[in-house]
């Protein structure tokens, strides 16, 4: 039972809603139909199941066309719109009843398929309960149950997790689970979370258009770029002005040109600054207040800023193999915390795709004489991935 | 086929369960029993009711010592009574169908009979002797009442003549709920369900007013749409073919315009 979408497009008057959008469903798997709101997922939703056809292309469950044999394709899809279709007079177990009836579930399994449904949703208690004085979460049980009442090889489901609470989303979510292997489901979100823990695979569709079909694992790993560490290092009172002495000693101080290496300091260090401007008058030094302030001050009074020393290790780090970028997240972060004399600093380092410079990377800080208080490597989630694809054009990550 | 009406079944178990849980369903079956009672009672029992007048009739011609012309009380009765049903149902039946399908649209569960395996037809079918029975259900009282009164009649009633009327009574209010189903589909506004409905029945209630008023064969052929002129012909106790045949027909426009535009709505929906 499979579930194949031929290069559906569905034009609207004159807005396009999908253009040629193509992706199958084996038996069996739970496929993520990711998108922003508005990109289309409903509408493909809809072709699928027959309530809309489509301008041009075509959908097939199980080898049958949804246009040209619509009814056994309705016959084998269980399907939850965006809004779950109740009739808030009825009863739970009514109601389903009903649905079970016009899914053509032979009368004799009718009680038996009601009641399997409902225990499947946890709806058992409330069989009698009159739907309109059902929560929100039940009422979308009720939805699911619906869909899966007649006991459909394919199932489609329609944002199924929204408007719940976070522990009925997980309930959902193991349901859902739970149904694939012998059902092929296709299930619609915009929340990223849910389609990495319970597809597997996602389509991701913006504006109409299919931008990546894969597994979560290989479209996270596809965006290797997006690899890197945060560190954070810091140094206290102390080192900063035994390092003051060394700046003022006629040595040569380290080659302090900027090279391209360093990038323009994102919005974020600006910000940061501004938080951190008040700060105490415990240096009695006037502030340099650009990072690009490298060492060798003209004023012997002056200390030697850990910005400055930040500015260094900048440079000292983007030579480093593998290596694409450094950025200073926060020029000077300092006394925070219960020890008012350290002096913290905040790097972010973007690897070079494939590499993993994390070990030179530590060793250079130490061997710089600061203190590193964390390196963490940061890996590209499903969320960097969809950003990347739905807010970059389209045809950047076509696969 | 045994599907189609295992479908048929299904939409009308449905439809006629939730009339037990509307309040609506409940306010308007005891306006109309209040009301139809009371018309009942007023037209036979008033002090310028039936009876009153048949006995004025029967006191002047002793009076005056000449035969008074028979007079057909059953028929009289029939006659303005049902002509009042038909009026107060003219109010009542646009109230029964507007939610036939502006409430599916409202809720989203067209989108569930949309997508199950059923065609349009069986649907509207189903919606259409569901609303029917629930109106049947809402005259039957009567039906009582007029047993009980003509059992007292002199000589016995035939029963030709109530089962006509009451016949052209329930193909009436057939037509108007099937149109009004197919002005239900168009919208998903129940109340402009209803005042759509209301103004095309009246349209077709004064038909023949207009008709006359416009004359010629076009006038000629409009008048042969009015739905009063047929209902007026059955409660006199005719049944034409012709008649049987314009119910017959707006029930069946009712029914497919039902099931276009709701194929039209899918395809238009965005």
């Amino acid at each position: 039972m499979t579930i194949e979408v031929d290069q559906l497009t569905k034009v609207y008057g004159s807005a396009t809603a999908i253009e040629e959008v193509t992706f199958a469903v084996e038996t069996g798997e739970i496929l993520g139909f990711l998108g922003p709101n508005g990109a289309g997922k409903t509408t493909t939703m809809r072709i699928v199941t027959g309530y809309l056809p489509a301008t041009r292309g075509t959908a097939r469950v199980a080898g049958f066309d949804v246009h040209e044999q619509s009814m056994a394709v309705r016959q084998r899809i269980g399907y939850l719109p965006e809004t779950p279709p109740l009739y808030p007079e009825m009863t739970v177990a009514g109601f389903l009843q009903f649905v079970a009836r016009l899914k053509g579930v032979p009368a004799g399994d009718r009680v038996e398929r009601v009641r399997h449904a409902m225990a499947r949703c946890g709806l058992a208690d409330r069989a009698g309960t009159a739907i309109h004085k059902l929560s929100k979460g039940y009422r979308q049980r009720v939805g699911i149950a619906q869909a899966i009442v007649h006991d459909p090889p394919a199932i489609v489901l329609d944002e199924p997790t929204v408007g719940l609470d976070p522990r009925q989303i997980i309930e959902v979510r193991k349901l859902i689970e739970s149904l694939a292997g012998d059902h092929t489901i296709v299930l619609s979100t915009h929340i990223l979370p849910e389609v990495s823990m319970t597809c597997s695979r996602v389509a991701i569709i913006n504006r109409g258009r299919i931008v990546a079909t894969n597994t979560p694992e290989n479209l996270t790993a596809e965006l290797v770029a997006g690899v890197g560490y945060e560190v954070e290092v810091m140094a206290d009172e102390a080192e900063l002005l035994a390092w003051d002495a060394i700046a003022l000693t006629p040595t040569p101080t380290p080659d302090p040109a900027p090279s391209e290496a360093v990038p323009a300091p994102d919005p974020e260090s600006t910000e940061s600054k501004d938080s951190d401007s008040d700060q105490e008058p415990q240096e009695s030094e006037p502030e340099s207040d650009t990072p690009e302030a490298i060492a060798a001050p003209s004023n012997p009074s002056n200390l030697v800023k850990l910005s400055d020393r930040g500015a260094a290790l900048v440079d000292q780090l983007g030579v480093i193999a593998g290596v694409a970028s450094v950025a200073l997240l926060q020029p000077e972060l300092s006394h925070r915390g219960e020890r008012p004399d350290l002096r913290r600093l905040r790097l972010r380092i973007a690897s070079q795709p494939g590499q993993e410079p994390g070990r030179a990377i530590a060793a250079s800080i130490l061997g710089s004489g600061l203190g590193l208080c964390e390196l963490r490597r940061q890996r590209a989630s499903l969320e960097d991935v969809f950003l990347q694809l739905t807010t970059t054009e389209p045809t950047d990550h076509n696969n | 086929m045994a599907i189609i009406l295992a479908n048929i079944t299904a939409i009308y178990r449905r439809e006629l369960q939730s009339y037990f849980r509307s309040p609506l369903a409940y306010a308007i079956a005891g306006a109309f029993w209040l009301l139809a009672g009371f018309f009942f009672c007023a037209i036979l029992l008033g002090s310028e009711g039936l009876i009153q007048q048949a006995a004025m009739r029967d006191a002047q011609g002793q009076q005056m010592g000449v035969p008074v012309p028979p007079f057909d009380l059953v028929g009289e009765f029939l006659r303005i009574f049902l002509g009042t049903m038909g009026s107060l149902s003219l109010f009542i039946l646009p109230i029964l169908s507007m939610g036939l399908y502006a409430e599916e649209r409202k809720r989203g569960t067209l989108e569930l009979l949309a997508t199950s395996p059923v065609t349009n037809w069986a649907v509207a079918v189903g919606k259409l002797l569901a609303v029917l029975t629930f109106y049947i259900t809402l005259i039957a009282p009567l039906l009582l009442y007029e047993a009980i009164a003509f059992s007292g009649a002199s000589p016995s009633v035939a029963p030709g003549l109530p089962i006509a009327a009451h016949l052209g009574l329930v193909l009436l209010a057939a037509s108007v709920l099937s149109l009004g189903m197919f002005v239900s589909s168009l919208t998903a506004s129940t109340i402009l369900a209803a005042v759509m409905t209301f103004a095309l029945v009246l349209f077709l209630w004064i038909m023949d007013l207009v008709a006359s008023a416009i004359g010629g064969p076009v006038g000629e052929a409009l008048g042969h749409l009015s739905l009063l002129q047929h209902y007026d012909s059955f409660v006199n106790g005719v049944v034409e073919t012709k008649s049987l045949v314009l119910f017959g027909s707006y029930i069946f426009a009712g029914i497919f315009l039902t099931a276009q535009s709701i194929e039209t709505f899918r395809f238009q929906r965005s």
